[in-house]
């Protein structure tokens, strides 16, 4: 019976769950999924990640490549992201080009490691004006079930944290690389930004939605932490929030962020842990 | 918090134009600054038969940059646009038809997005939509010595260490929408979130004499 009434009244139903502030999953309101994360998911990658978030699925590899640097920045490498949401992940999703949330979930991403400056472009740079890495951040969701945002930038710092670059000796006069696989050095990842999403529903803030939490709400918050700074708080619209809910929001954010760092930190660690060649 | 003296404090002239194309049912060129757009709204219009939606009227917003083919910086502009507008407009009372925003860019000399935003309210009020609330946009810009700027322009934001967006109804004053750029801490987004809010206020005053003045040149 609660499955013909949730489809017939959506709203209805979780408003009916939500004023006795539990979630139809069972989550209480400002309760988070568990995170899972995994390292190191493609070994033919230069660094890669596997995270899950509830339901959520992410999976990054990141591939290194070496290409002259731009003329007017001659000494920055580059390192550039690509969020997919496949016809896999959801039927929301058809095949063809990159869709509108796909395009801004990128966008929004690669502004973020910008903004956040956790990975300094200068040290991509191998000689000045000859040669700098290239670094394709390739994310792409496997199951799309909410705070999409959070979990590709969850995944694309972990992927970051576990890329190993060889070292390379570049002769200008012969236009010599020469490539030394045995040893491997880590990238320098100054800071770890993490995000928590949050939707309104009514005039209630259920932390961390689901996809169908994120379809009934009536708009959805982002913010983004590193180091107790903030980095972004993002809101693309919707029903207005009062701004007492919303430093409540920032606040639940600032504490969740703790643990996910920790998470992140706790898997790099073991990965180093059995390549002691880092 | 108290804002340092030295803040620049004023917004940049706002200039508009209301009703200048005659095929849209509302249309407006804004200018702020150097920053100009033009908005033309169609709507309710006939829908789509895939884009319909039997209880609310669905809305489309168009960004077109100046030249060529939007990308997807555009495209992150325009979700703001059109969650902002779907969030305002009473599309309740349209059922299966569309209401078509589009916002063309004249000039982008910082600040684009506030300055698409205003004038989206200003094309609604002209095209005589219904809409729950108006909205209002401000920015602020700020330096690595931790002043504030209000509206800055993209001199300012090239060197600026973080730049915030707002967008608050006329209601409550509640915040609609909020797009950050740079690092900042909390102390910061209070005062920057205060000082917009100001701002939002001078630009309802706007959209009412502007309005006003539209009226009185029509009788």
């Amino acid at each position: 019976m609660a499955k013909q009434f949730k489809s017939l009244h959506p709203t209805k139903f979780y408003r009916d769950y939500l004023n006795q502030d539990i979630r139809p999953d069972g989550r209480l309101v400002s309760k988070f999924r568990p995170v899972i994360i995994n390292i190191g998911s493609i070994a033919t990658a230069d660094g890669s990640a596997l995270v899950r978030i509830g339901k959520t699925t992410v999976i990054c590899g990141i591939k290194a490549e070496l290409c002259p640097p731009k003329p007017e920045k001659p000494n920055e490498g580059f390192l550039i992201c690509n969020v997919e949401l496949p016809p896999l992940c959801s039927s929301k999703f058809r095949p063809g080009p990159p869709s509108d949330l796909a395009q801004i979930t990128t966008r929004f991403v690669a502004d973020l490691i910008l903004n956040s400056g956790c990975i300094n472009l200068k040290d991509l740079c191998i000689v000045k004006e000859k040669l700098v890495w290239c670094l394709y951040a390739d994310i792409i969701c496997l199951d799309h079930d909410g705070c999409i945002i959070d979990a590709c930038l969850l995944v694309l710092l972990t992927a970051l944290k576990t890329v190993r670059l060889p070292v390379v000796q570049y002769d200008a006069a012969i236009d010599k690389k020469t490539i030394d696989a045995s040893v491997k050095k880590c990238l320098n990842i100054y800071n770890t930004p993490v995000s928590t999403t949050y939707a309104m529903f009514e005039d209630k803030i259920i932390t961390d939605p689901t996809t169908e939490e994120e379809e009934i709400s009536s708009g959805l918050l982002t913010v983004v932490v590193k180091d107790k700074e903030l980095c972004s708080i993002h809101k693309p619209g919707g029903s207005p929030l009062s701004e007492e809910k919303l430093y409540e929001c920032i606040n639940e954010t600032v504490n969740h962020a703790d643990l996910l760092i920790t998470l992140i930190n706790t898997a790099v660690s073991e990965c180093n842990d059995d390549n002691k060649n880092c | 918090m108290e804002v340092e003296s030295n803040v620049n404090l004023s917004m940049r002239e706002v200039n508009c134009k209301l009703g200048m194309f005659t095929r849209p049912d509302g249309s407006v060129f804004i200018s702020q600054g150097e920053t100009a757009v033009i908005v033309g709204i169609y709507g309710p219009i006939e829908v789509k038969p895939h884009k319909i939606l039997i209880n609310k009227a669905s809305v489309e917003t168009h960004y077109c940059p100046k030249s060529g083919m939007p990308g997807i910086a555009d495209k992150l502009c325009e979700s703001i646009l059109h969650n902002v507008c779907e969030a305002a407009l009473a599309s309740a009372l349209y059922p299966r038809s569309s209401i078509v925003i589009i916002i063309q860019e004249m000039q982008n000399c910082g600040g684009i997005i506030p300055c698409a935003i205003n004038a989206c309210c200003l094309a609604l009020l002209n095209a005589g939509t219904d809409m729950k609330f108006l909205f209002a946009s401000a920015s602020c810009g700020l330096d690595d010595e931790g002043n504030f700027h209000l509206d800055p322009d993209d001199l300012f934001l090239e060197t600026a260490a973080a730049s915030f967006i707002f967008v608050f109804d006329s209601i409550g004053k509640g915040l609609i929408a909020s797009h950050t750029s740079g690092s900042f801490n909390l102390a910061q987004y209070q005062s920057a979130l205060e000082l917009c809010k100001k701002a939002a206020e001078g630009i309802f005053d706007f959209y009412k004499s502007t309005i006003k003045k539209d009226l009185k040149d029509k009788i």
